[in-house]
């Protein structure tokens, strides 16, 4: 019994909740095998990126990121060959900061980063835990970068993530420790898509910002080979990875994460999660100037018909 | 170079030397880049004693209307209408309501009404220019008050600091114990014109 339990709902099952594939046992090794998710993109080809703004209307910006699977495996199974990773961001504020909060010349920002219960293979808990919360000070530290902060003083900004769905570390035909501590490959992922959908959500609320941040991936294999936005159960062998928050126009990075071996020359990983970061950026600039253009247009929309109603009426 | 029409973060937008930096731009490396995502425009410098630059400024495309304003804070020299929500010995407390732009003279038809109300102090030496040691708290403003004040300054962490020591602010709608307004017969009293009950106050003078 995990030590966390939550007594005041009506608890899932603890263990994983895949749905059974009865025509095979799933088990059985050469099966399983050929399941196994290939990459099929090229090495610095990215998965295709879903961006939409304004999802939660309470909330002062917020925006929804997704991307999707690109495995189709060749054997019918009802398991989805990997995972896609989705992401919801929303805004608070810029509020005044609560009464027991001390002066703050600058927006005070915090970041929560949160995994549905659902989001993984294994349930999480509803309590955060130590990786929820590395997350979030990971999005701070990238977040913090960006925004003008002595535009807001005594006010605060709330970022609050939920995960619906996060890239996980390995193929779940490889994990064999029953929700083991993993390797950690689909965190770097997470994050970088945290930090892009932070930033469209910011840029949706109309805090200012210095320029767009986005996040990006790379990661080296085995064989030494550098891929852009490794999605962790295509690739068997990472052994170096990394996830940086880059500001596009001013090339500058505001959050750097580099994991494993990485070698003699880390700044081709670093360079490569860069040009990871610039696709990203290429999708949070098109949708947003998309909304802009929507807005601008139903906003004269309005004003000519409240033209319309005075001519009528006076 | 021309303007661009619609701007994102980081967008630069022209040199220093040429433009005037506005609302929703910063400066970087002797160039204006645009800081938030909406439409650019041009305007001739509002000041031109200090500069003749036009100044460029972006507009968010939601608030086409001045009433949305979610994104408007309190800034020291800005005027407000506030409501006097508690009474003390030394300091009256009272919640900002609506703010006027910063250059504006008056509140006027493009003042921006708060999302949340902002809580604000009125120090007892700040309600009135003359006389501050005979002033009393109690005379001059009552709970439920609406108030015009300047704010003086940002405050610690309990609220900004408001004043009132100026002819033209003070309470500009109150009401009696029943709920009528009371009528402002001076510039410190108020009269119930039922009644004719007056009350003290420290009154706005009227434009």
């Amino acid at each position: 019994m995990a030590a966390n339990t939550d007594r005041r709902r009506i608890n899932a099952p603890s263990g994983g909740t895949s749905a059974p594939v009865f025509a095979k046992p799933v088990k059985e090794y050469g099966y399983l095998q050929s399941l196994r998710p290939n990459r099929t993109r090229g090495p610095d080809e990215l998965r295709k990126t879903f961006l939409q703004t304004g999802v939660v209307p309470s909330a002062s910006g917020s925006a929804y990121l997704e991307v999707p699977t690109t495995t189709t495996s060749s054997q019918p199974s009802l398991i989805p060959p990997t995972s896609s990773l989705k992401i919801a961001a929303s805004i608070q504020g810029p509020k005044p900061l609560p009464r027991s909060a001390p002066f703050s010349p600058t927006l005070v920002l915090t970041t929560t980063v949160k995994f549905a219960p659902f989001a993984t293979r294994y349930r999480r808990g509803y309590i955060r835990d130590s990786a929820e919360r590395d997350l979030g000070v990971h999005l701070e530290t990238a977040l913090r970068g960006v925004i003008i902060g002595e535009r807001w003083p005594k006010s605060g900004v709330e970022v609050v993530i939920t995960i619906l769905e996060g890239d996980e570390d390995t193929w779940w035909g490889d994990s064999k420790a029953e929700g083991g501590a993993g390797s950690g490959w689909g965190l770097l992922n997470v994050l970088a898509g945290c930090i892009t959908v932070a930033s469209a959500a910011i840029m949706d609320a109309g805090i200012d910002c210095v320029d767009m941040v986005a996040g990006g991936v790379a990661a080296i294999t085995g064989d030494g080979q550098k891929v852009l936005d490794p999605c962790p159960a295509e690739h068997q062998d990472i052994v170096a990875a990394c996830a940086v928050g880059y500001l596009a126009s001013r090339d500058e990075i505001t959050e750097l994460w580099l994991k494993g071996e990485v070698g003699a020359d880390p700044d081709t990983l670093i360079e490569g999660a860069t040009h990871a970061a610039m696709g990203s950026v290429s999708v949070l600039r098109e949708v947003l100037l998309e909304n802009i253009e929507t807005k601008t247009k139903a906003a004269k929309e309005g004003s000519k018909r409240k033209l319309e109603d005075v001519e009528m009426t006076g | 170079m021309a303007l661009p029409t619609l701007a994102l973060p980081g967008t630069l937008l022209g040199p220093a030397s040429k433009y005037a930096p506005g609302p929703g731009t910063h400066i970087h490396d002797a160039s204006i880049y645009a800081s938030i995502v909406g439409t650019v425009a041009s305007s001739p410098s509002p000041n031109t004693t200090t500069t003749k630059l036009p100044l460029l400024s972006i507009s968010r495309p939601g608030d086409a209307g001045p009433t949305d304003s979610a994104n408007i804070l309190p800034e020291v020299d800005s005027q407000v209408l506030a409501r006097v929500t508690r009474l003390g010995a030394r300091f009256a407390s009272a919640e900002i309501l609506v703010i006027a732009p910063a250059n504006a003279t008056s509140i006027s038809a493009d003042a921006a009404v708060c999302s949340t109300p902002f809580t604000a102090q009125i120090r007892r030496e700040d309600i009135r220019a003359t006389e501050k040691d005979k002033v009393t708290v109690q005379d001059s403003f009552r709970v439920g008050d609406l108030i015009r004040a300047v704010v003086i300054s940002l405050g610690d962490q309990g609220g900004y600091y408001l004043s009132t020591a100026k002819n033209e602010l003070g309470v500009v709608v109150a009401r009696g114990e029943g709920g009528e307004v009371l009528v402002p017969v001076s510039w410190r009293e108020v009269k119930d014109l039922r009644t004719g009950r007056g009350e003290a106050r420290k009154v706005a003078k009227p434009f």
